[in-house]
């Protein structure tokens, strides 16, 4: 471990030096397409479908990966690792499985927190952890592919180097203790219809990826600034 | 590392000690401050409240066995007292402040009320009825309220604690008396009536207080009886509870617009009842006597249960419906305190006063009687009094100068009254009694105002004294005591987190020197770690939410299941990257070697997420679907089969455990096939006497004997376990050599003998600890209900799981971390059992298992190992939790202390358990005190301390027997390597 590491700073600094500015400009795009996404699809739920996650939990979340998932694998599919060895048809095939598999991910760690498992939620777990696959995990799938080594820095250390890194990492770790948060309100006997599984979950999910969003780009600015003063 | 900046094993377990009853105390001084004991007479009063407390009298036992009328009869006789009423309504209307109907500070109410209430305003202008501030004692809360009023007692706390089944009022009270005199009883209105006196009322319509939205079903439910009621004549008592008014404050305020008309329809509610019963008077002889009450007031906002003056001010006013009119000029001070009005019910009615009752008549109530009614009245009120104060001040000095017999003009001995408070009580009564005696005496020549007045007020200056000082006794929260208690668990709780640094310090410092290059890891902290701290800091700040503390099950599964997917990541840190980028092709024993850390995990939580869905839990959502009920749905049969399969689950798994020791044979195999025993009696006994579970408790004579035999064949072989297994391991340094690889590490004999020593302690840690495992699961499945026995095997799996997780896991976690999530599955298993933290979910039928006679103690000592059995497995599991963990370094250094050896072994087990449980105790304990206001501090925050302090209890019990086994085996191993 400590040797893939060394090995692979000097190549990230590289990467860096070169593309840092078009790094940050389109990392600063990429997140702006994913969370605009994210918002119209939400607003699109409210205005033209007349739900929202309260009133239509299973639904609203449907539309979101929906919608959020192609934008997700077309574009994190553009900066794949080693694009010489991967087709750009490959990454998006792999973004495509990584989305069930994700889900299924998600699905076991939320119901091992205690997520209720009877048939009438169902619906909502499965669209509830397609969404945070596509938060999550997809990303990471379509840019590193099977790459245990990448998937362990990202996942395992947290441990983000490259600005794309950044860019899997924070939102991703955002969404799921985002989500993890989000579960606190939930046995409160305030008797709001948000407290049902999965609604607060999905908000708590959402707002940790904006935020990581947010921090992600911050950091890849920080970074390129950064070195901007190390060169001169 | 110089050996005088760590602290020596000796002083290490003296430090841990003291802290341990530092923390004992102050739990003991602040449960004795804040939950008055409530110095309670049981039984109920009798015949024997008519007479003088003295001499102490031959109880009139026979009186118990009279039929209701013959009692009412005797009471009658007894008293002396013509009562002027027979029949009472008794009207509460829920949070109306007497300011509303009354005013304060000599100022009339608002406008808006005085307009809203026409009728009643007029009654008491005219003095047909008075009104009084009745002060009410916080918390301000209907039920506690109520009992206050029939009992005339302040309830304690602890009371409540010790009937946990029932809601049932089962002190003295009006009510009871009531029902013993056969009068007949109709109640319309909050059903929390009905939870405290089941079965008392002939006709009953029960409205729920829950939906707090609805202001006017509730109230129409209550009023539509009341034509019907009115007209008949069957009922001697009528409780009609109105519970709108509350709910209009709890959604508006006091200044509601809803409050002005509600107040008009209670207004006429109470017209309606005065004009039937004036137009029914000619049907009774004497009349009916309604009373309007209020169990508490409410604040500008129309919240309640607190103690400031807005929610204490309760109403409490008398109509005499029986023409008799009322001297309102002179009731210039009018008020009183809600525990009077028991006490001024059972006088108007001829009952005895409730045993426990510290409230004093209400003066202006005594004028439907005749003057020497009153002073027979407020005799037999200081009678009761004095009864309780001899319960309390059993030194009360004035027994034998009390009976003397006064006669004649002895106005001279009245006397001032100064000196100890027992001297005090004494001498206003004897003033009193004397007053009387001399009034009475003198009544017969001729009647004397002056008299008269002095008696009352002499009889009214001991009542209030008597009253004030046993009220303050019951609700004063000595403040002293309070910080006392709370500043001994904080300094004990900082006690146990500096041992616990200091260990942690110790055990890596020691570690460095053999392994540089872990020092990084020794001391940065972990992800796990600083989510552990965290995760204990959310809890116990969330604990300061009621409905968290309701719920506290989701926590800890939470809490617990989140650490180990944490441990799943930290375990992915460390596959390693390969060449084909897929782990899947790694060598066999690679393989293996991430398979054991991940496997274990995976099996902790999956047994750890149906152990969460076997029992629903907590109050608001307990009635949800859940393993266990559709188990009990699901028929007998299949709880019996299921129970078996567990019984053998739990021994097959247990055995396989054991067999891992194989290098050791006969002791395996001694060891297992003793133990096999108790699991096959624990067998048989579920095959064969499992209908004492269904249906109704049935004292079984065989199946108690078979349950006592295996209380003693488990205990006795847990005894001669711990008491023979370090004496009988084998001991042979060559042997030790010849298992190779440990000798590899150092060629010195020295070394090798001590690392054959601890490899023997860490056998018997192993034996022992399996015992331990294997006997209280056997015992859990004996004792525990008939649902529960599958989840004690998943605990069973979890521990195990866990174990082998810590033996397994490279790098190894630290030690305190694997001790506190040992700690964090046991309380989620502990929920996981259906318990809660409400006293209703205590298994009270398991605690009579195999007792031939009903005994508090051992029924009390079974309640509090079904209740506590995961906690407390997982504390004994510590012992064998300690033979995996290789403290070979510790021995093999050059200054090797067999002291240090013992405290890095027992350390952590003993000292981390205690540590989280002090942080959780002291927290709660200042939030606690900070809620002792709310309005459920006596229904959640209340009942969830007196777990949290019997889980101090638990984790001392777990602590010391897995330090007692430790200090033991490690002085048997060494004495005989000497």
């Amino acid at each position: 471990m400590e040797g893939t590491k060394k090995k692979r700073k000097p190549k990230t600094s590289d990467e860096a030096s070169t593309t840092g500015e078009l790094a940050s400009l389109y990392a600063f795009s990429l997140h702006l397409a994913c969370g605009l996404i994210l918002a119209a699809a939400l607003w699109i739920a409210r205005a033209v479908e007349s739900v929202d996650l309260v009133s239509d939990p299973s639904r609203t979340l449907r539309l979101v990966w929906v919608m959020e998932c192609p934008v997700v694998i077309l574009l994190y599919s553009l900066v794949r690792e080693r694009p010489a060895q991967t087709s750009y048809i490959r990454a998006l095939i792999r973004g495509a499985l990584a989305l069930p598999a994700g889900a299924l991910v998600n699905a076991l760690g939320a119901i091992a927190l205690g997520a209720p498992v009877g048939t009438q939620y169902l619906v909502n777990t499965i669209n509830w952890s397609l969404m945070m696959s596509t938060l999550t995990v997809v990303p990471a799938a379509c840019v590193f592919g099977a790459s245990w080594n990448s998937w362990q820095r990202i996942f395992a250390c947290t441990k983000p180097v490259s600005s794309m890194d950044f860019m899997i990492c924070l939102p991703a770790h955002g969404a799921i203790i985002g989500a993890w948060f989000g579960a606190w309100p939930m046995p409160l006997d305030w008797e709001r219809p948000w407290q049902e599984w999965p609604i607060c979950v999905s908000y708590g999910a959402i707002i940790g990826y904006l935020v990581g969003m947010v921090a992600s780009l911050g950091f890849i600015l920080l970074r390129h600034g950064h070195h901007h003063v190390k060169v001169d | 590392m110089s050996p005088s900046s760590s602290i020596t094993c000796s002083r290490f377990a003296t430090i841990a000690v003291a802290a341990v009853l530092l923390q004992s105390l102050g739990l003991f001084l602040f449960i004795f401050g804040f939950f008055p004991i409530k110095p309670a007479l049981s039984g109920v009063s009798g015949p024997e409240s008519f007479r003088a407390p003295w001499p102490d009298g031959i109880e009139n036992d026979s009186v118990t066995a009279l039929p209701p009328e013959k009692l009412k009869q005797l009471y009658q006789e007894l008293s002396e007292i013509s009562p002027p009423f027979d029949r009472l309504i008794l009207m509460v209307i829920d949070g109306l402040p007497a300011e509303f109907v009354l005013g304060r500070d000599d100022k009339p109410p608002k406008d808006v009320f005085v307009e809203a209430m026409p009728y009643t305003q007029s009654l008491l202008a005219n003095g047909f009825a008075v009104g009084y501030h009745a002060k009410a004692a916080p918390p301000t809360v209907t039920m506690p309220r109520l009992k206050a009023m029939v009992s005339g007692a302040i309830g304690g706390f602890l009371d409540v604690a010790f009937n946990f089944n029932t809601q049932a009022l089962q002190d003295d009270n009006i009510i009871g008396q009531f029902f013993r005199t056969g009068r007949r009883m109709v109640m319309h209105g909050d059903d929390t009536w009905l939870k405290l006196f089941p079965g008392s009322f002939i006709r009953h319509d029960g409205v729920g207080s829950f939906f707090v939205k609805d202001t006017v079903q509730v109230d129409q439910n209550v009023s539509r009886h009341l034509d019907k009621e009115l007209c008949r004549d069957d009922w001697d008592l009528l409780i009609l509870h109105y519970l709108g008014l509350d709910h209009v404050g709890h959604l508006g305020g006091r200044n509601s617009f809803l409050m002005g008309p509600k107040l008009k329809e209670m207004d006429k509610v109470i017209e309606m009842i005065h004009r039937s019963s004036l137009r029914d008077k000619k049907n009774h002889q004497k009349g009916t006597l309604l009373v309007i009450v209020s169990d508490h007031g409410m604040t500008e906002s129309g919240n309640h249960g607190g103690s400031s003056f807005e929610e204490t001010d309760s109403l409490a006013v008398f109509f005499g419906l029986g023409g008799h009119t009322l001297d309102y000029a002179s009731a210039t001070d009018n008020s009183a305190n809600q525990i009077d009005i028991a006490a001024t019910v059972a006088l108007l009615f001829n009952v005895p006063i409730p045993k426990n009752n510290i409230g004093v008549v209400i003066p202006h109530a005594l004028n439907f009687m005749t003057d020497a009614d009153k002073m027979r009245a407020l005799e037999l009120n200081s009678w009761q009094l004095l009864r309780l104060l001899h319960a309390q001040l059993s030194g009360l000095p004035c027994e034998h100068e009390l009976v003397e017999d006064f006669t004649g003009d002895r106005k001279s001995v009245v006397s001032e009254c100064s000196g100890n408070i027992e001297q005090v009580f004494c001498c206003l009564y004897q003033n009193a009694a004397i007053l009387h005696k001399s009034w009475k005496f003198k009544r017969i020549s001729m009647s004397n105002i002056e008299d008269y007045n002095n008696a009352a007020t002499a009889y009214y200056a001991f009542l209030r004294t008597a009253s004030q000082w046993l009220a303050r006794r019951m609700t004063d929260k000595p403040v002293s005591l309070l910080v006392v208690g709370i500043s001994a668990m904080l300094l004990s709780c900082l006690i146990f987190l500096g041992l616990v640094f200091h260990m942690n310090k110790a055990l890596y410092l020691r570690e460095d020197h053999h392994l540089s290059s872990s020092k990084k890891y020794a001391f940065s902290w972990h992800l796990d770690e600083i989510f552990l701290v965290g995760a204990t800091l959310i809890h116990v700040i969330s604990m300061g939410s009621s409905s968290m503390v309701e719920e506290e099950q989701y926590i800890w599964h939470f809490v617990s299941s989140t650490f180990y997917l944490l441990l799943i990541r930290k375990t992915a840190q460390t596959i390693p990257t390969d060449r084909t980028q897929s782990s899947l092709f790694l060598p066999m024993s690679q393989n293996r070697k991430i398979n054991y850390p991940i496997i274990s995990i995976f099996s902790v939580l999956v047994s750890g997420r149906i152990l969460r869905a076997w029992h629903q839990g907590g109050i608001n959502w307990a009635n949800l679907p859940d393993i266990s009920k559709w188990l009990k749905l699901a028929g007998h049969e299949y709880v019996k089969q299921l129970r078996l399969l567990a019984c053998l689950l739990v021994i097959i798994l247990s055995i396989y455990v054991l067999s891992f020791l194989w290098t050791r044979r006969k002791m395996v195999l001694v060891v297992g096939f003793s133990f096999f025993i108790p699991g096959l009696m624990v067998l048989k006994y579920i095959m064969s006497h499992e209908d004492d579970t269904s249906g109704s408790f049935t004292y079984n004579y065989s199946s108690t004997i078979s349950a006592q035999k295996i209380y003693g064949v488990l205990g006795a072989l847990t005894v001669v376990a711990v008491a023979s297994v370090p004496w009988l391991i084998h001991i042979s340094t060559s042997k030790a050599c010849s298992n190779g690889d440990i000798c590899l590490s150092t060629s010195v004999y020295h070394d090798v003998l001590n690392l054959s020593l601890l490899k023997e302690m860490r056998d018997s840690f192993y034996v022992i600890g399996w015992a331990y495992i294997f006997c209280w699961c056997l015992l859990q499945l004996l004792l525990q209900q008939p649902t529960n026995s599958l989840p004690v095997f998943l605990l069973l799996v979890q521990i195990y799981a866990s174990m082998l997780h810590s033996f397994s896991a490279v790098p190894a976690h630290k030690h305190w971390i694997e001790v506190a999530a040992f700690y964090q599955l046991g309380m989620a298993g502990h929920f996981a059992l259906g318990n809660s933290n409400s006293l209703a979910t205590i298994d009270v039928a398991g605690a009579f298992i195999g007792t031939s006679d009903f005994s508090m103690l051992s029924s009390g000592v079974l309640m509090f190992i079904i209740t506590y059995a995961s906690p407390l497995l997982f504390l004994l599991s510590m012992a064998m939790w300690i033979s995996m963990k290789d403290f070979s370094c510790l021995v093999t250094s050059q200054n090797a202390n067999y002291g240090d050896l013992l405290k890095m072994m027992l350390g952590f087990p003993c000292v981390i358990p205690l540590c989280l449980n002090s942080v959780m105790l002291t927290a709660y304990t200042i939030i606690l005190l900070l809620m002792r206001n709310h309005l459920f501090v006596w229904s959640v925050f209340s009942p969830k301390y007196l777990y949290v302090a019997a889980a101090t209890i638990c984790v001392y019990v777990g602590v010391f027997v897995v330090a007692a086994t430790g200090t033991y085996i490690y002085l048997v191993v060494i004495y005989r390597k000497r």
